[in-house]
């Protein structure tokens, strides 16, 4: 058990198997760790914002920087009129940040780790971009998928591609999210189990553990890199997205 | 954003039933706009949020790549899937879902594809960089 790297990401219930209508709603790990995460942004924010210093101490410019990122996404990319998407681009960021980022605590449960939560996110956003292209534009928005200036004979391929391209949207959201942060995690675990094999050898063995252990360290740096970069990108292209649906270019 | 700014000293001392006291909240307000407008002038050639490790964005390239083979996949399969014609549809989609992904790549790389009109009015590759948001 010690050493194999798919052990962590196993969903076990907490609480005795609930059924509702032929579905399993049981209070597993993973519910856990999600309540733990909101938990935890609305504790750290509450802090930040409850001095409301002129001058901001450590907590309340931790708390300033987070809104102010995105605050800044918001406007650079969706411009004044984004502004309603603020609290939206701020809570996805805020959700896959702190869920990235309790993950690499030892023990703890990733919930972004699991391709049903990131493809869950991000079919959501989607829904959002063509709900509100719909609101904006009406039917002409599916002009989307017919660019001007093709010639007609190409035109049905162009529309596919396009449709397909499209679609293809909240898999690549979705998948990204849940790639990295699969991915590091077993990379850091097999590193970590090669340490162990390796010194539980004692003399040489110790040496040998060396290399490893150096590599895991990097490696730790690395996967706190990435789990602050892949909320990033969760929540800027969750804007691009969406400011595709708002102003739509023929 | 270097000029100085205009602090627009008001001349006349200040009377003792504030006088000026319109013409100081005017001058209060624009230098706040300006100040704002400075701000925004400071933040927009920045186009931090893309650059923000060529990491990302190698992964980002490669997963949308992959993400358009995927469904185009997906949908061919599940068209054979209803119309029996195993395949057929599944190769079909999977071409064009090939043609989706690099679609997807180039978007992705350029942040807003140049349309057709726009392709043949291009004069240079370089003219690419112009079209940033």
């Amino acid at each position: 058990m010690a050493n194999d790297p798919i052990h962590q990401f196993q969903i076990h219930d907490l609480a005795g198997p609930f059924h509702v209508g032929g579905y399993e709603i049981s209070f597993t790990n993973s519910a856990l760790f999600m309540g733990v995460i909101v938990a935890t942004i609305t504790g750290i924010l509450t802090l930040a914002s409850s001095k409301r210093a002129l001058v901001p101490g450590r907590l309340q410019s931790v708390g300033e920087m987070w809104y102010g990122m995105i605050d800044n996404m918001v406007k650079n990319v969706l411009g004044e009129e984004g502004k309603a998407f603020f609290p939206l681009v701020f809570s996805l960021f805020s959700f896959v940040l702190v869920a990235n980022m309790l993950g690499m605590f030892p023990y703890f449960f990733t919930v972004t780790s699991h391709v049903i939560v990131t493809i869950s996110l991000a079919l959501f956003v989607i829904g959002l971009v063509v709900a509100v292209g719909l609101y904006k534009h009406g039917l002409g928005w599916f002009k989307l998928f017919v660019p001007s200036g093709v010639p007609l004979a190409i035109l049905p391929f162009i529309s596919l591609i396009e449709i397909i391209s499209f679609l293809s949207r909240p898999i690549s959201l979705g998948l990204r999210l849940f790639g990295n942060m699969l991915a590091g995690h077993i990379v850091l675990k097999v590193f970590a189990g090669f340490v162990v094999s390796l010194g539980a050898l004692g003399g040489l063995g110790f040496l040998g553990a060396l290399a490893p252990m150096l590599m895991a360290v990097a490696l730790t740096a690395l996967e706190f890199l990435v789990a602050f970069l892949q909320a990033f990108v969760f929540a800027i292209l969750t804007c691009v997205y969406l400011n595709d649906a708002l102003h739509t270019h023929h | 954003m270097t000029e100085p700014r205009n602090p627009k000293a008001p001349k006349n001392p200040p009377q003792p039933e504030f006088g000026d006291l319109p013409d100081r909240l005017k001058d209060l307000g624009s230098r706040i706009a300006a100040e704002k407008s400075e701000q925004v002038q400071a933040s927009k050639p920045a186009p931090s949020y893309q650059g923000a490790s060529d990491y990302s964005k190698g992964y980002r390239l490669a997963s949308e790549f992959v993400a358009g083979v995927l469904v185009g996949g997906l949908i061919g399969y599940g068209v054979d899937y209803v119309a029996g014609t195993l395949p057929l549809f599944l190769i079909v989609f999977l071409l064009l879902g090939f043609g989706a992904g690099i679609l997807n790549m180039s978007r992705a790389a350029n942040r807003t594809p140049p349309t057709a009109e726009e392709l043949s009015k291009m004069p240079k590759p370089s003219a690419l960089d112009d079209e940033e948001d």
